[in-house]
């Protein structure tokens, strides 16, 4: 299939209109929805075209009928309310926002709080601290690791799965914190990325992937091949 | 509202699905736009009884979402498991000023459809471009283009945005509006798009992004 980012006929702005409503529509493949749904997560103007799109469709919806079907509340309710803060596997399928993120967030903020109020006691402040994080872009087998280092201050974003970008193509770096404004920390050309950055548990790395030479934007303006929160260990 | 759903097909459903014959469903009292914002608001500050009370008024719905879909029994009740689910944890997300609370409802109930019909094995996503197995009966989508927002009370007309996506449909080429209509009520891929107009998959693409253009244009006027 050619690349949906980059169609040949079409001006840039409905480009990426036109892959809004292919989500809605629902015609992309399993790849290209992925991307899409990564995108809308870290780029706000993506998402609006996308409600846009939902509202404009809307009204087919006419078009589907009730159909009967047996009652499913036992089963929703004990996936909800036996565990309300775990996520059952199933969940962890897809992606996965909403109260298990919410959850996450406030069990991460938690953490820190207690980090920040214990950290003299629990940690010498002089022991480093190591994050680590895994980000995979399904189902291509494009994955990289990255790994910070509190004492060198410096991340290290390595390919070890796939390949290099296309030819014109980067695939850039994105940190994202709680404001959900995504910061470029640069392109990762070769086969890794080596720059210092102030990074904390929590915070989110993504990767997209962009016209050679990086977004020409402030945020990714092609589509977001992996995302992961930068963990400890 | 609080009628006999009388455009339910019951006998198709009986035929694709056996196991759900029950009995046909009525279409329960209270469900207005007005009533289901205020169960998501409900159901965002946690109130589980508001979560009951929107599972009975609208699994019927997001069910029927499913089927046309999936059209796969076992598969339906899994995906309603995960629609209400994200329904739960996504509620304080409903945005009352951006849309109708039921069109939120149907957009997560596709776009969990969505997401396992990609996932499916080629194999069984070749089944969708069969047109014989579409329980609803609409084998071609051009015959149903006509009807589109009409339902038995001839309520739907009377909508103005309804009524706008009808004509605008209708500017298209016929074979481009059935194409958007199927993509968007089954989930009909540009693979199986292709299959079923036969043509290659990306004159099958560059057809339908040029019919949304003018759609969006006709739409946005």
């Amino acid at each position: 299939m050619t690349d949906p980012a980059r169609p040949d006929e079409f001006a840039p702005d409905d480009s990426d209109d036109l892959i809004a409503a292919e989500y809605v529509l629902g015609t992309l493949s399993r790849t290209e929805r992925r991307a899409a749904q990564n995108r809308m997560d870290v780029d706000g103007g993506f998402a609006a075209r996308v409600r846009a799109w939902e509202s404009r469709f809307a009204a087919l919806n006419d078009g589907y009928q009730d159909a009967a079907v047996p009652d499913l509340l036992p089963q929703i309710e004990a996936r909800l309310f036996a565990h309300p803060v775990s996520t059952s596997p199933k969940s962890l399928r897809g992606r996965w926002f909403g109260f298990g993120a919410l959850a996450g967030t406030v069990f991460t903020a938690l953490v820190l709080a207690l980090a920040i109020l214990l950290g003299p006691v629990i940690r010498p402040t002089t022991a480093p601290l190591n994050l680590q994080a895994s980000l995979v872009a399904e189902p291509q087998a494009l994955s990289f690791a990255a790994r910070w280092n509190s004492a060198s201050n410096e991340l290290v974003l390595t390919r070890v799965a796939g390949e290099p970008a296309p030819v014109g193509q980067d695939y850039e770096v994105w940190l994202i914190d709680a404001s959900g404004v995504p910061r470029s920390l640069g392109l990762i050309q070769g086969a890794s990325l080596q720059v210092a950055a102030d990074l904390a548990p929590g915070l989110t790395l993504a990767i997209s992937l962009e016209p050679e030479g990086g977004s020409p934007n402030p945020v990714p303006s092609g589509p977001v091949l992996a995302a992961a929160a930068l963990t400890e260990g | 509202m609080c009628k006999p759903n009388k455009h339910i097909r019951f006998v198709d459903i009986a035929r694709a699905m056996p196991s759900y014959s029950r009995g046909i469903q009525y279409r329960p009292c209270g469900l207005t736009n007005e009533s289901l914002k205020e169960l998501l608001q409900d159901i965002a500050r946690q109130d589980r009884a508001a979560f009951r009370s929107l599972y009975r008024l609208t699994s019927p719905k997001l069910s029927g979402v499913l089927f046309r879909m999936l059209r796969d029994s076992t598969e339906v009740e899994d995906a309603l498991q995960d629609v209400y689910v994200r329904i739960w944890q996504r509620a304080a997300q409903f945005d009352a000023t951006r849309g109708a609370a039921m069109g939120w409802l149907i957009a997560i109930a596709r776009n969990i459809a969505l997401d396992r019909l990609r996932a499916r094995p080629e194999a069984r996503g070749l089944q969708q471009a069969n047109p014989v197995s579409d329980m609803s009966g609409d084998s071609d989508p051009i015959d149903r283009l006509p009807d589109l927002g009409l339902n038995a009370e001839g309520q739907f007309l009377a909508r103005d945005d309804a009524r706008r996506i009808v004509d605008c449909m209708k500017q298209l080429p016929q074979d481009r509006a059935a194409a958007i209509q199927g993509a968007y009520l089954q989930g009909l891929s540009y693979e199986d798009l292709a299959r079923r107009y036969a043509v290659p998959l990306n004159t099958m693409r560059t057809w339908l992004r040029r019919s949304l253009l003018r759609l969006r244009e006709c739409l946005d006027q």
